[in-house]
């Protein structure tokens, strides 16, 4: 029996654990696939990180990649009034003291899609929240605040993600 | 065996090399949400949680799937079932024993394992175990007082860390980690009884959870866990016809269990959070039964003999309150406080007092211990880039109380089969201490990293104490990692340990224990208590084959000075028996140095398959060897103390395996596991008897009826192997007790009990 366990560790297979920041990563790009913005003459797709605390790893997942058939430009930036034209803003859990008035910023911004890490995130009036429960990745979608942005969002998103519903908690 | 294990470890190093990082970016989201992640744990390191196979120290992590699957219903036994080299022996007729399980860790004192509650200490047993059994002369913590169902992962820490965790952190540290967020309510009914058809046991228990603001929760568990007695017993040769007259076995236990755990958190990003468990015990086990031979007063009350039967009334609760938040600096904060109180009562039933004659009460109340322990903690942590570093502080107050029984329990040898506290016993003592610490990490870049710890702690009763750490991993490669720690550690002797005085009567002989500061313990040198101080190292290999696959290969090392041990008993001279009015006397002392050294290898495997099927296997080799290597008590040394000795040297088991295999196929889960234990000795009227090395089997089929109600059936220990009986000890009708013949016929260090396969069912529904 023994024998048969241990050759049995030999075997390669296809299963994988992989990391919660790589997993966060690429959970932010792939989720523009189903979500529509109101322009679509850029020709590039833009993420914003707030607050880089993820070394190169969006660089190096998105480098050479796209997103909605248009090559991903990644930037870092520190402050939220450095913020420009960006299709995702990723606000990393550095921001946590400043959630309240970044979002407060935001509130003029139509056409940015904000996600974040950070506990609470969806609820203080983000647009989308990554959390991780029992060894996998979930998300968290405020729809109040996607729909007030003018964000149409897939129901095959809908159906993955928590989806929070109501007036803004963010006031 | 040696030769494949030798041939599985070089070829998955080998195999190391060779593998390439898999690219996940075209998978869809759906299947990347599928995705398990690595395995965190907060323990191991203060300045922030780490995944596991890549952290300095080895760590390991049990998670609530896991447990839920594992078919076993008590925290001790989940325990047991995971690790290898975690050992908690099922005692019977070892008075207090009986009722609060021990465990070690390593083979080493069930007092030298920290154990910690989302992060806080945990208060031990107010039971100090007294007889002959593992973990004689320590107090430990019940794991049994936490609701499995309750808990989200439970993390072991393989490795010193009084520098980061102070006193008791010198085997290990486990931190049960209770259920959080994004869980659902449930629902659980268990029924299992023995082979023999007793130890019936039946749990019923429920998780409800009501989410909160800002990912928020409150969960509550509760659980109601009837145990019903087992009996192994042999015969009796003191009465006439020889027959079973003693309970032999688990004891007969009603549990009522609470656990709450909550976070309300704030807008502004404070979180206040509490946890509480609470448990209440009614647990009935046998003395010794007492032929109506044993003393001429016997007839009076019970002309056939009588069992006298200990009933402990177990009372523990706890309650964490605390608060984190951020300073505008990205300074994480944490103030929090934690009380815990543990109970025990004592009645004997079925009993008399002797020197009472038919005047003496048959049901006794006995006294009760208990301790009390009130921890403040204020920490703070902050990443300063590739710097992380972390400070605290710390207040501690412990009071330990003895309470004398009914006087007819106590006065002239007391109760049979379990004499009560005196007023001679009856004491309040307390003691306070502080500590503060800081724990430094510093990362080099992604394959290199080195942390340093540094406690420095004052208790008031025995002094101040200093401690480091220094640990560090380095990626050879990139699948393979190499770590080490070096650390000195200390555990602080219990109140218990320094207060405890009790006086036992059996077959005529009066025993005392006595405190290290009483006169009649100091006439036989006894000094006070110093604190133990040990001195760790490990160095460790871990390497990922492929991302699901991994072995790990650790030694490690612990020396420790100035154990305390409950010295054996000293007989007294005629004018020190007729001064103290006592037979015998024993007390706690700063007995011996030892040194415990050996190593872990774990590996792990999981396999998908294309029909979405999966199976898990994990293998978990455990050596180790303790060994006393200085004595510093004049009256201890290896003849005069062979019990003791032996019972820390062979005592438990050094060679340990879990063999555990998961095959998940459509609505079913199917379990195979093998538990191995290498021999154990006990020793008996000097001579050292061993016990054989045993294999055992659990079984466990679940089925998914619905989406939300599983039912599941198993088998622990299926194959009904029981240890072997006392080999060449045979029981006399002047010495029935021990023996293959005897009342026990089985020995009371067997690592996985003597009452032999369990049988049971299990529904679950989630709603």
């Amino acid at each position: 029996m023994l024998k048969i366990i241990l050759l049995s560790l030999l075997v390669t297979s296809i299963y994988a654990y992989e990391q919660e920041s790589k997993l966060k990563v690429l959970i932010i790009g792939k989720v523009a696939k189903y979500i529509s913005w109101q322009k679509t003459d850029q020709d590039r797709f833009i993420i914003t990180i707030l607050k880089n605390n993820d070394g190169d790893l969006f660089q190096n997942i998105y480098k050479n990649r796209k997103i909605k058939h248009k090559p991903v430009v990644i930037k870092y930036i520190d402050n939220i009034n450095q913020l420009q034209d960006t299709d995702i803003l990723y606000i990393s859990p550095l921001n946590n003291q400043q959630i309240p008035y970044i979002l407060k910023k935001l509130q003029t911004e139509n056409n940015i899609f904000t996600i974040s890490d950070i506990r609470g995130f969806a609820e203080k009036g983000g647009m989308m929240q990554i959390y991780f429960a029992s060894q996998r990745a979930k998300i968290k979608i405020n729809l109040t605040q996607t729909t007030d942005k003018k964000f149409k969002i897939k129901s095959s998103l809908l159906r993955i993600a928590d989806v929070l519903r109501g007036s803004s908690l963010y006031e | 065996m040696n030769k494949i294990l030798s041939f599985t470890l070089l070829t998955f190093l080998a195999s190391s090399f060779l593998q390439a990082d898999d690219d996940i970016f075209d998978e869809s989201l759906e299947d990347l949400m599928s995705i398990e992640t690595e395995l965190k744990a907060d323990v191991g390191s203060r300045t922030g949680s780490t995944d596991i196979l890549n952290s300095h120290s080895p760590v390991d992590v049990i998670t609530h799937q896991q447990i839920e699957h594992s078919g076993f219903t008590s925290l001790s036994d989940i325990l047991r079932y995971f690790i290898s080299g975690f050992n908690a022996p099922e005692t019977s007729i070892a008075d207090g024993s009986d009722h609060v399980r021990t465990f070690t860790l390593r083979g080493m004192s069930p007092d030298q394992t920290l154990v910690l509650l989302n992060g806080k200490r945990v208060h031990t047993s107010s039971l100090l175990n007294v007889n002959a059994t593992i973990g004689r002369g320590s107090s430990n913590v019940d794991l049994d007082t936490i609701i499995p169902s309750s808990i989200e992962r439970v993390e072991i820490l393989r490795d010193g860390a009084a520098a980061q965790y102070g006193s008791d952190a010198i085997a290990g540290v486990i931190n049960i980690i209770l259920k959080g967020a994004n869980h659902k309510n449930s629902f659980n009914i268990h029924y299992g009884e023995r082979k023999k058809g007793d130890g019936k046991k039946s749990i019923s228990d429920i998780f409800f959870t009501k989410a909160l603001k800002y990912d928020g929760f409150f969960n509550l568990s509760l659980q109601i866990k009837s145990q019903e007695k087992t009996d192994r017993s042999g015969i009796d040769q003191r009465i006439e016809p020889a027959s079973h007259t003693t309970d032999v076995g688990l004891s007969d236990a009603t549990n009522i269990l609470a656990t709450i755990n909550t976070e309300i958190a704030q807008f502004n990003n404070f979180i206040f959070y509490s946890n509480s468990t609470f448990n209440y015990r009614d647990s009935q086990a046998s003395t010794f039964f007492r032929p109506s031979t044993n003393n001429e007063n016997t007839s009076l009350l019970y002309p056939e003999g009588f069992l006298p039967m200990l009933n402990a009334e177990i009372l523990d609760y706890a309650l964490t309150t605390g608060v984190n938040g951020e300073f505008e600096n990205e300074i994480f904060w944490d103030l929090s406080n934690r009380y815990g109180y543990n109970q025990i009562k004592y009645y004997l039933n079925n009993s008399m007092n002797y020197s009472l004659g038919a005047d003496s009460p048959t049901s006794f109340y006995n006294g009760s211990l208990s301790f009390t322990q009130n921890t403040t903690n204020f920490d703070m942590k902050k990443n300063f880039n590739a710097l992380h570093i972390a400070t605290g502080l710390e207040y501690r107050y412990e009071l330990y109380t003895i309470d004398q029984g009914d006087e007819a329990s106590f006065i002239n040898g007391g109760s049979e089969g379990f004499p009560g506290y005196s007023d001679k016993s009856d004491i309040n003592a307390d003691r306070d201490s502080y500590a503060i610490y800081f724990d430094t990490t510093y990362i080099f870049n992604r394959n290199s990293s080195l942390e340093g710890a540094i406690r420095y702690e004052n208790y008031s009763d025995f002094g101040e104490t200093t401690n480091l750490k220094i640990a560090s991993d380095y990626k050879i490669i990139q699948n393979l990692l190499i770590r080490t720690s070096i650390s000195t550690g200390f555990r602080a002797p219990s109140l218990a340990q320094s207060n405890y005085s009790n006086i036992a009567t059996f077959s005529g002989i009066s025993s005392g224990t006595f405190q290290p500061e009483s006169d009649i313990a100091q006439e036989f040198g006894a000094e006070k208590l110093k604190a133990e101080t040990s001195q760790h190292f490990t160095l460790g290999f871990v390497t990922q084959i492929t991302k699901n696959s991994y072995i790990t290969l650790d030694y490690f090392l612990t020396d420790v000075d100035n154990k305390i041990m409950l010295s054996d008993e000293q007989t007294l001279t005629s004018q020190q028996q007729e001064k103290y009015n006592i037979n015998k006397v024993s007390y706690f002392t700063n007995a011996i140095d030892t040194r415990t050294y050996g190593f872990d290898i774990k590996m792990g495997n999981k396999f998908q398959f294309a029909n979405n099927n999966s199976l898990d296997i994990s293998f978990w080799y455990n050596y180790n060897k303790n060994k006393i290597i200085d004595f510093n008590d004049n009256n201890m040394n290896r003849v005069n103390s062979f019990e003791q000795v032996d019972r820390v040297e062979n005592g438990q088991p050094k060679h340990n395996i879990r063999v555990l295999s998961k095959y998940e196929q459509n609505k079913f889960i199917y379990q195979l596991n093998f538990n191995g234990f290498s021999q154990y000795a006990q020793v008996i009227d000097n001579k050292r008897y061993w016990f054989d090395k045993e294999l055992l089997t659990d079984i466990d089929i679940s089925y998914k009826i619905t989406k939300k109600s599983t039912f599941s059936i198993g088998s622990n220990n299926i194959f009904n192997i029981m240890p072997n009986r006392w080999d060449n000890l045979s029981a006399t009708p002047t010495n029935p007790y021990y023996g293959y013949n005897g009342i026990k016929p089985y020995s009371r260090y067997s690592p996985f009990g003597y009452s032999g396969a369990y049988y049971y069912f299990n529904i679950n529904i989630k709603f």
